[in-house]
């Protein structure tokens, strides 16, 4: 079995520890908004970039990605949380936000570990 | 409280000019993540999921007005309008912004604030009772030895980079709120048959992966010999502690390795070795020390309040309050007043500005300006009349603060959990939630009476799970939240490791399950038994009975 490849780049800004996702060539807040690479190549590419710019992001990684009839949202419920906020306080974070994309988001089932972030965690 | 002098406003004021300056070169790229982070960590700014957490130290959980409005100026300016009380008696912000963080260290300072010592493989802030000064059962005030211990292990050159993080608790009543028993070293005050001062020294308890109760290693040690003793367990520690294995660098591991009378041996070896005339605090300091603590302000009261016993037997939700969250206080027609947290659609720990603020100015009213944080997430205002309880309820009520539920099954310890922490595997907090959901019936919940839940969301416990009467561990199953339940644990000075009762609970049948666990203790319980002692009567058996029965 040969699942899709599909990934995001996700970090946390440095000045204010948003997380942000990559976006062809720039940082954007919403994960709806994320570029969403499909090969390993251009998403590796981005990952050297994001460890450029050691100014304006930290502890940049890539999260798996996955697509069902609500739209695409991340495999793991770590990332989801990340792109979302805290589902103890609904109005703090990025689904304050609202609107279709986050609904999908919030409505995205199933759970995994996040790679990136386990890579990332024995990587410190 | 204990009043910082010109020497120690000056040496803040210079920590966070330097923190603004190392903020600077790394905004400038100056310094990489890796040269900055160790410095960020030393004035506890973490980076977690969401934003950065800035931890501020409350030394032994004691706070002035002054203090709490600034930390909800602080919450209110800087954060999202809250900050989260900590299993350690401090204080997180979960919504900083790097940039912020000098000013945020600038305003604590003006308080005789900071967040020194928060992070870090160094001694962190001293654990002591919330009810210190106020309690008539302490042997000695806490706080005095709390702060000796403060301004010995600031800055200690010699204790700045141990093998791991440590921990030290003072408790000074046969009730222990402090949970010494899992610190690295808990203290407990004692007299000694001539009437002396002196601890007994338990080192080696802590939780995490490993969870150890901390083993006596000294039963007195007179209490001005104090410095010199830590400063030997410290230095056994530091030289022989593990630093290959960051499970292992706890002084738990090498107590354990070594046995706790072995380690004894080397502590008095090394004690011997060391200049009590160096190390000791002097009288006359300790006496400085002392007379901060000594509480002016207590008026000669008779012992019964008539306006008081009035309002409680007219109004029942104050006489509810006044079972459940009033305690004695050492003086004449005074009272200690915990102020629960734990309202049962609150994030436990959490408080507002408007909340932190409330807090400030009814302690201004109605307890000398003291206020205290309880390592159970909770506030103490611990000095006030008896006749200014009804006013001060009503206070609480109106912020919503008057939960009537200390040490019952809704005054549940949990960590931030996966909502906010980068090292959790699993939630906590709609966990806890949702047990306070279920427990909502106040007369069940007193019915029940004595019951400690504390939710970690991963096995570092914050969340204190291994001392819980019922502990809840959450884990990472295949990438999703599963809830370890022990039973049988204990942080006070009947303190115990909790046992584990089977596997894993999905979170929708956690409070179900605590539900269960509760029915077995009301159909089992006998006399004056709480959970914890009906469940050291009859074992884990019955429970897991009632817990697993759909599984057979």
């Amino acid at each position: 079995m040969s699942a899709e490849f599909l990934k995001a780049l996700t970090a946390n800004r440095l000045s204010e520890g948003d997380v942000v996702f990559w976006s062809s060539g720039q940082w954007v807040e919403q994960f709806a908004e994320a570029e969403l690479f499909t090969e390993e190549a251009p998403a590796e590419a981005a990952v050297a970039v994001a460890k450029s710019q050691n100014r304006i992001v930290v502890d940049a990684y890539l999260i798996d990605v996955t697509r069902s009839d609500q739209g695409v949202a991340p495999v793991s419920y770590r990332e989801r949380l990340r792109a979302l906020g805290p589902t103890n306080e609904l109005g703090h974070g990025k689904q304050a936000l609202g609107g279709a994309a986050i609904a999908a988001l919030q409505a995205a089932s199933g759970a995994a570990r996040s790679t990136g972030r386990l890579d990332l965690i024995r990587r410190k | 409280m204990y009043r910082y002098d010109a020497i120690d406003k000056e040496f803040l004021t210079d920590r966070s000019n330097e923190f603004r300056h190392q903020v600077g070169r790394r905004l400038a790229g100056e310094l990489s993540e890796d040269q900055f982070k160790p410095l960020r960590l030393m004035n506890g700014l973490y980076l977690q999921l969401h934003a950065y957490m800035l931890r501020v130290c409350i030394p032994y959980g004691t706070l002035n007005v002054a203090q709490v409005r600034r930390l909800a100026w602080i919450a209110r300016t800087y954060d999202k309008g809250y900050g989260h009380f900590t299993t350690r008696q401090n204080i997180q912000f979960h919504w900083i912004k790097l940039r912020d963080a000098p000013d945020i260290l600038d305003a604590l300072a003006e308080v005789d604030l900071h967040a020194i010592q928060t992070s870090g493989n160094c001694i962190r802030n001293t654990t002591s009772d919330p009810r210190a000064g106020a309690t008539a059962e302490e042997i000695d005030d806490p706080r005095v030895w709390s702060e000796v211990i403060r301004q010995w292990s600031t800055l200690h050159p010699e204790f700045s980079y141990l093998p791991r993080k440590f921990k030290i608790a003072v408790t000074a009543s046969a009730k222990d709120r402090t949970a010494a028993r899992v610190h690295d070293i808990g203290l407990a005050l004692r007299r000694g048959r001539d009437g002396t001062l002196g601890f007994e020294v338990m080192v080696g308890g802590g939780m995490g992966r490993t969870p150890f109760i901390g083993q006596t290693i000294k039963e007195f040690l007179p209490a001005t010999r104090l410095l010199s003793y830590l400063e030997a367990v410290l230095r056994v520690y530091n030289r022989a502690g593990r630093r290959d294995n960051i499970y292992k660098a706890r002084i738990k591991i090498l107590v354990s390795s070594l046995g706790a009378e072995e380690f004894g041996r080397q502590v008095e070896e090394e004690w011997a070795q060391i200049d009590a005339a160096r190390a000791d605090l002097p009288d006359t300091e300790l006496a400085r020390i002392r007379a901060a603590f000594i509480q002016p302000g207590l008026e000669v009261l008779p012992a019964v309040s008539d306006s008081y016993e009035a309002a409680r037997a007219a109004n029942p939700a104050l006489a509810r309050f006044a079972r459940n969250n009033v305690s004695a206080h050492k003086a004449l027609g005074y009272a200690i007043v915990d102020v629960s947290l734990k309202a049962h659609d609150a994030t436990p720990g959490d408080a507002n500005s408007d909340q932190l603020d409330a807090i400030a100015d009814l302690a201004e009213r109605f307890s000398l300006g003291d206020i205290r944080v309880t390592h159970e997430q909770n506030l103490v205002l611990p000095h006030v009349k008896q006749s200014d309880l009804p006013a001060l309820f009503e206070g609480l009520v109106a912020v919503g603060l008057a939960t009537p539920n200390i040490n019952l099954v809704s005054d549940i310890i949990a960590c931030p959990g996966l909502d906010y922490c980068a090292l959790a595997n699993a939630r906590a907090i709609p966990v806890a939630q949702s047990i306070a959901q279920r427990f909502l019936d106040a007369d069940r919940a007193e019915l029940v009476g004595e019951l400690k839940i504390k939710i970690s969301g991963c096995i570092n416990a914050c969340g204190h799970h291994h001392v819980g009467h019922i502990g809840i561990l959450g884990v990472d199953k295949k990438g999703e939240e599963y809830y370890q339940l022990t039973l049988g644990g204990s942080g006070a000075e009947d303190a115990s490791i909790g046992k584990i009762l089977g596997p894993g609970l999905n979170a929708d049948q956690v409070a179900p399950a605590v539900d269960r666990l509760v029915e077995v203790y009301l159909a089992e319980r006998q006399g004056e038994e709480r959970f914890l002692d009906t469940y050291r009567r009859i074992g884990m058996t019955p429970f897991k009975e009632a817990v697993y029965v759909d599984a057979h």
